[in-house]
């Protein structure tokens, strides 16, 4: 029990240090008045400017000291409020922005890690049973070839053959379309995200399977005349995921990383373009609201793969 | 990316004492690419930025040919010599951000996991907190605060790899820090400093090194997503922004493919071989863990 409060404890203090460090950067590095108003941000001479300034900053509490704002932010946040976006209007409101695009990030990460997976077990199967040979030789070539593809670059050949040259899948995202079609339009962005992880899954789970395809059980089901495919995926396969399922779950982390690039090229309005344009933009609320999402969820998946190591391994608790 | 490759009982462990033509290859591409990088205002290259209309060819983009090897973009300026400057931008800061991070990470690490104790704490904290950013979300944020000069983006991805290259620097460190030798030396009245560069760099600066080819093609890839966002170098020509300035329209990209394809494929090819070279670098030296 008491490793579980201090794993807990520790995550929290992990994010209030993101927060803090980030609230700090955005602040002290950045200039939020020019956003909100304009190139009046910058014109102190004209009495005019300096009352449309007062205002603003009172508007926006940007008149109170840093450690005050933060405070303040924080308290908001943790009720569910992320403030306003710095635009002239302050609107829409970041905790609609967020609620707007933020499932569309999660069904494109789930979208690329269900790829990701289902490309990569059999893949890792097939080479595995033929460690060694020319298939497995050219096939770790493969998975070399697609690790050193960048995500932007392969989002890029991906859009050119698929959606230019062959037109079978659909050039960009349309919001409005209903589910099945947006569902479908995701395909490629996700496989953008995907199919390097594949790779490094492939790896990993094909060295563990080949490991337990050693083992005397193997030897045993082998005799008893069992047949290849049998042999692998029933008998094979669930020894070896241990540390599959945990590398699997670390990933998510880059997994959003490459969702940024991917919305970018396919023009998705997920939580990852939306924090490029808000970054370029100085959109402050935004950016932290999302910095905080991704580094939020990051944690909390960190903190469950750790807690399902301790109930497959208890030892890990001291 | 994690440790693999252990496959095939002996015919790896025979691999492992050489280092194998493919290692050759590699390292040949990178220092043609680094005498590119080294040299680019010396060679005989077409300006990067005069625009070389063609009145016989009608409006550019131009494809291919022997004149533009790797073509022409929209503003016909010549896309071979724009790509092999973009080699100068990518490598520099790859090379510089990975030596920063093996300095600044390196000497935390060491330090932490030679004295333990409180500096321990510390910096293992300092190193959580960064690593629960995903890398590119943290780089995307210093990036757009700042001036992005080729040393402030040097200097941010050098950021990003202080906390994974110090993990490893700590870890290595404390492999050693119980050592026979370290107890001698200390018996002997040897000092703390005297112990740390005199005793433990050595072992250490092995492993470490044959990961730095490994961190440095993270370097590359990294600044490449940057330039692709328009947050690397301000008015730098990178690969990253070139791919970008080819790819944004999707009516370039069916036009002139070339504009973006020939800057991938450079850039396809270093990565490759930095990650292969350094992946066979550290089969040679036998490093067991990597967690970049």
């Amino acid at each position: 029990m008491r490793y579980y409060v201090q794993r807990v404890a520790l995550a929290i203090l992990l994010l209030l240090a993101v927060s803090m460090l980030t609230f700090g950067a955005l602040n002290v590095l950045g200039d939020p008045l020019f956003n909100i108003l304009g190139p009046v941000a910058g014109d102190v001479n004209n009495p005019d400017s300096i009352k449309m300034i007062e205002v603003a900053k009172r508007e926006f509490s940007l008149d109170r000291p840093l450690p005050v704002r933060y405070a303040i932010w924080l308290s908001d946040f943790v009720r569910g409020d992320f403030g306003v976006t710095f635009s002239s209007t302050g609107q829409p409101p970041v905790s609609g922005v967020i609620s707007e695009r933020l499932p569309r990030t999660v069904t494109l990460v789930a979208m690329a890690q269900f790829f990701a997976i289902f490309v990569s077990i059999p893949w890792a199967l097939i080479t595995a049973s033929r460690a060694g040979k020319v298939s497995d030789r050219i096939s770790t070539l493969n998975a070399f070839f697609l690790v050193a593809m960048p995500n932007f670059a392969l989002a890029v050949i991906l859009k050119y053959v698929f959606s230019i040259k062959l037109g079978w899948m659909p050039l960009t995202y349309v919001a409005d379309d209903p589910l099945r079609s947006r569902l479908f339009q995701m395909i490629l962005p996700a496989l953008t995200i995907g199919l390097p992880v594949a790779a490094v899954y492939q790896r990993l789970l094909r060295t563990d399977i080949i490991t337990t395809l050693q083992q005397d059980f193997i030897l045993l089901a082998r005799t008893k005349g069992l047949s290849r495919p049998r042999i692998l995926l029933l008998h094979a396969l669930r020894p070896s995921l241990f540390s599959f399922i945990t590398v699997v779950g670390l990933n998510t982390g880059a997994l959003i990383g490459g969702s940024i690039v991917s919305e970018t090229v396919f023009r998705i309005p997920g939580i990852g373009s939306t924090l490029v344009e808000s970054v370029l933009r100085n959109d402050f609320p935004v950016v932290l609201a999302i910095v905080m999402i991704v580094a939020s969820s990051f944690v909390v998946i960190n903190l469950l793969v750790d807690f399902a190591y301790t109930l497959i391994d208890p030892r890990v608790r001291r | 990316m994690s440790t693999t490759n252990n496959s095939a009982g002996n015919q790896d462990e025979v691999a492992k004492k050489k280092l194998g033509f493919g290692f050759w290859l590699c390292v040949t591409w990178l220092a043609l690419m680094v005498f590119v990088a080294l040299f680019t205002p010396l060679l005989p290259l077409k300006s990067p930025t005069s625009n070389f209309l063609d009145s016989s060819q009608g409006r550019p983009p131009y494809a291919p040919s022997w004149k533009h090897w790797f073509g022409t973009d929209k503003d016909a300026r010549d896309v071979f010599s724009r790509t092999m400057h973009g080699a100068r931008i990518s490598l520099t800061v790859g090379f510089s951000a990975i030596t920063a991070g093996f300095l600044i990470g390196g000497t935390i690490g060491v330090i932490s996991g030679y004295f333990r104790g409180w500096i321990d704490r510390v910096s293992s904290f300092v190193f959580v907190v960064l690593l629960s950013f995903p890398s590119l979300v943290l780089a995307i944020l210093l990036t757009s605060l700042i001036e992005r000069s080729l040393l402030t983006v040097s200097l941010v991805l050098g950021l990003l790899s202080i906390a994974p290259v110090g993990r490893l620097a700590r870890a290595a460190t404390m492999q050693y820090a119980d050592r026979e030798f370290v107890l001698a030396a200390r018996q002997i009245g040897a000092k703390d400093r005297h112990i740390i560069i005199k005793e433990i760099l050595p072992n250490v600066a092995i492993p470490m090194s044959s990961l730095a080819l490994l961190g440095m093609a993270v370097a590359v890839v990294a600044e490449g997503g940057l330039a692709f966002l328009g947050l690397s170098v301000e008015k730098g020509i990178t690969w990253g922004g070139l791919i970008q300035l080819g790819s944004d329209a999707s009516k370039t990209l069916e036009k002139a493919p070339w504009i973006s394809f020939f800057p991938i494929l450079m850039l396809f090819l270093t990565v490759l071989s930095l990650n292969f070279a350094g992946d066979r670098l550290r089969t040679y030296f036998d490093v067991k863990e990597m967690t970049l």
